[in-house]
């Protein structure tokens, strides 16, 4: 049986993308992600850039969720903070009369690690409650984010029920005026996650997270400081959050309190959920289902069926029910995701002819 | 071949139209686009099912009636589930796929539209209506490509203040819900309630679909309010707030906007939890569809209805949530000839100036008269009374302009 991949030096060992599959997939991506801009339309570049921000935020629940095992239900609490942040910070910046040029520079940062700070915060309860308990604590911190953002005092910063129109991010004199030079930001800084969390697993922190999901008393035991790890975990997984807020407002030109109920934090956990917990990849695969897929029904079926009212009031409810019935599937025959899915088809690949699965 | 005045002149002319063919050809497409969002699925998936037929009625029909400038058009339809983003992304898709072709959107929530309003630039930009009455986007120097089918949510309270005030009341209680819906006319209505000499005795939010109801009743009864204005719901709060008052034996008149005089709805309430809404008033912008007198549009919407829409709850009744659509629809394509005529390009920009500069125009029987686009929007509505006997909004007051 064959159970790991020769590596002939410790070099070889310790690389990220340790063999050919993931060297091919991240640079094809990259390579995909660098060309998008120059060939793709409009929508397309829509739809890759919502994956892109919904993307950096699953890998910040995968943080939390898939590594650490503490279950949370309020991740879009922390893209709000994020997203509102951008505005208030620029509005702020300017009044110091800091050049539009590096606001982003300053803003990004700031944006991100305010959303640690309010992670902390909202992980506390994970010191004392476990499992449900702490998705229903967790889920009330969205719930209070929500109140306060549309809280009528906050409303001169926030913009209340209405929203905000948010600026456009200047990267030292490029104004990021269009989606497709946002996509090009969004893509790079997905990567750089990415890359960063998958590393975070290979330090000591990582490795405390990972202790704390499989047994967080026999961590303690070992020497790690739930305390510590528990709300740095937190703080990890929010600060990605945070990152997708930011670029979430510089996206788009308006942000509104509903875009950040909890249908975004659920949609956050499904993602993680289908694509597979605790895996770099599940949340790229996950993203790629939760948010392209819904998408590509959306459109197969209008070229199929047409685009008229009628027959769009028919097809609307199918579509929900097709893509509700493509996830039972993917739980039902593989609960651990589509990344084990892929897994098992690289493994057979590899074996092939000699052994499949 | 020899060249004389007279060919000189043939070859120019062929010359001339073999080069202006393709500005000819751009110019008129084979097809119109007109892209609308709808919450087919989700919260709102019931008027959304109600008001998708419209698209179908509103095709032929401007089809037949000669599209716009001789050029048919053709609605593509895509579900929202109710989700701004959503829509923005069928916006975008429609105008990836359709181009210049597209020349006209439906957005299907107010969510979208501001979401949506900052995009509109350049040829990202279309001429924009909506299912929205929200007063912020009523402003064509902010929102110069979007308009309203109707009066604001301000300019209906503005109504329902005047129609109490001419009655001779004194005390008003606003309850809405804490939405960005609910809350859109409370801040104008209280300034309007005093220019007016009303007294706003009690102001209360509630949750979109009331859950402590018996709270807000009490509180009704303590101010002693002689009218109540409810904002910010569609059906939610009727049977608890409406019917709890009515058991507690208050006198208290209530009144609401647009989203909250619905026949089909008002009909049901009273079938399922008692005839508690006779007397329930409320302002609506157009005509109901069984208020066809001297009404050629309507009657030629029941004509067509009876032939499309057999069977269903279309067949004999136009809810007022399909004839706002259809009235949006009717003002773009308003809009889209005038400027066909004038020989434009149906740019937003073109196409955003003939919207403004329509002016007493006879829709049809839409609404009291002829009416114009001002500010965006078109400030006209009166009062209903609701019946549980016979199950009509009847009219109670002459047309109001705002």
């Amino acid at each position: 049986m064959i159970n790991g991949n020769l590596k002939a030096t410790y070099a070889a060992d310790e690389q990220v993308l340790n063999n050919a599959y993931k060297r091919a997939f991240v640079y094809g991506m990259a390579l995909l992600c660098a060309a998008l801009p120059f060939v793709a339309n409009d929508y397309i570049i829509l739809v890759a850039a919502q994956m892109g921000i919904i993307l950096i935020a699953v890998v910040g629940v995968n943080v939390v969720i898939g590594y650490t095992g503490l279950l949370s239900l309020g991740h879009a609490a922390f893209i709000a903070i994020g997203a509102y942040s951008i505005p208030i910070l620029h509005t702020l910046f300017a009044s110091l009369g800091v050049p539009e040029g590096i606001m982003p520079f300053l803003a990004i940062p700031l944006a991100v690690a305010i959303s640690a700070l309010v992670g902390i915060v909202v992980g506390l309860p994970s010191l004392r409650v476990k499992g449900l308990y702490l998705a229903v604590a967790t889920l009330s911190a969205n719930f209070i984010v929500i109140f306060l953002i549309e809280l009528d005092a906050m409303a001169p910063y926030t913009g209340g029920f209405n929203g905000i129109n948010t600026p456009e991010a200047n990267l030292l004199g490029w104004q990021l005026d269009t989606q497709r030079e946002m996509f090009a930001l969004i893509a790079a800084l997905a990567f750089v996650t990415i890359l960063g969390v998958q590393n975070l697993f290979r330090t000591r922190v990582g490795r405390a997270f990972i202790a704390i999901r499989e047994r967080d008393y026999s961590a303690e035991v070992l020497g790690i400081s739930l305390l510590r790890y528990k709300l740095l975990s937190f703080a990890i997984s929010a600060a990605c959050c945070g990152l997708a807020g930011a670029l979430f407002a510089y996206f788009y030109a308006r942000i509104l309190p509903e875009q950040f109920e909890l249908v975004l934090s659920l949609q956050l956990v499904a993602a993680l959920i289908v694509g597979g917990m605790g895996r770099t990849m599940g949340p790229v695969f996950g993203v790629i289902i939760v948010v392209m897929v819904p998408e590509l029904l959306k459109y197969s079926f209008g070229i199929i069926a047409g685009g008229s009212a009628d027959v769009a009031a028919l097809r609307a409810p199918v579509q929900e029910i097709v893509f509700g019935a493509l996830i039972i599937i993917f739980l039902m025959f593989e609960p651990l995701g589509i990344t084990q899915i892929v897994d098992r088809g690289f493994r057979s690949l590899n074996r092939w002819p000699f052994a499949r699965g | 071949m020899t060249l004389n005045r007279r060919s000189f002149l043939a070859r120019s002319a062929a010359a001339s139209a073999v080069l202006a063919a393709p500005t000819l050809l751009k110019a008129q497409p084979a097809e119109y686009v007109f892209g609308a969002s709808l919450p087919l699925t989700g919260p709102f998936a019931t008027a959304g099912q109600l008001v998708a037929p419209a698209f179908a009625m509103a095709q032929r029909l401007i089809n037949e009636e000669g599209g716009i400038g001789g050029v048919p058009i053709r609605f593509v339809t895509e579900d929202s589930g109710y989700i701004p983003q959503n829509a923005l992304a069928n916006y975008q898709r429609a105008l990836a796929t359709e181009g210049d072709a597209l020349v006209a959107y439906f957005g299907d929530s107010t969510g979208f539209m501001k979401l949506v309003a900052p995009e509109l630039k350049g040829d990202q930009a279309r001429l924009m209506g909506s299912t929205s009455f929200a007063s912020e986007l009523a402003n064509p120097e902010v929102n110069p490509y979007q308009y309203l089918a109707g009066p604001s949510y301000e300019d209906q309270f503005d109504i329902l203040l005047q129609n109490i005030a001419n009655q001779g009341g004194s005390t008003v209680a606003f309850i809405f819900s804490n939405t960005e819906f609910g809350r859109d006319p409370i801040e104008h209505g209280k300034k309007r309630a005093e220019e007016l000499g009303l007294k706003v005795v009690l102001e209360e939010s509630t949750k979109p679909q009331g859950a402590d109801i018996p709270t807000h009743v009490t509180k009704l009864a303590q101010s002693g309010a002689e009218y109540c204005l409810l904002q910010g719901y569609v059906t939610g709060v009727w049977p608890q707030l409406i019917g709890g008052a009515r058991q507690f034996g208050l006198p208290t008149k209530f009144m609401g906007t647009f989203w909250g005089m619905e026949k089909i709805i008002a009909d049901r309430v009273t079938e399922q939890a008692g005839p508690f809404l006779d007397g329930y008033q409320g302002v609506m912008p157009y005509r109901y569809f069984y208020d066809r007198a001297d009404a050629p549009r309507y009657e030629t919407f029941a004509a067509l209805s009876k032939e499309m829409f057999v069977g269903t709850p279309l067949e004999n009744y136009m809810p007022t949530w399909t004839i706002q659509t259809m009235c949006a629809i009717e003002i773009a394509v308003r809009a889209l000839r005038d400027t066909a005529e004038k020989g434009l390009e149906l740019t937003a920009d073109n196409t955003a100036e003939s919207l403004n500069a329509i002016s007493d125009w006879d829709m049809g029987g839409y609404f009291g008269g002829p009416v114009s686009v001002e500010g965006g929007k078109i400030g006209t509505g009166r009062v209903y009374t609701y019946g549980a006997e016979n199950g009509l909004f009847t009219p109670s007051s002459d047309w109001f302009n705002v």
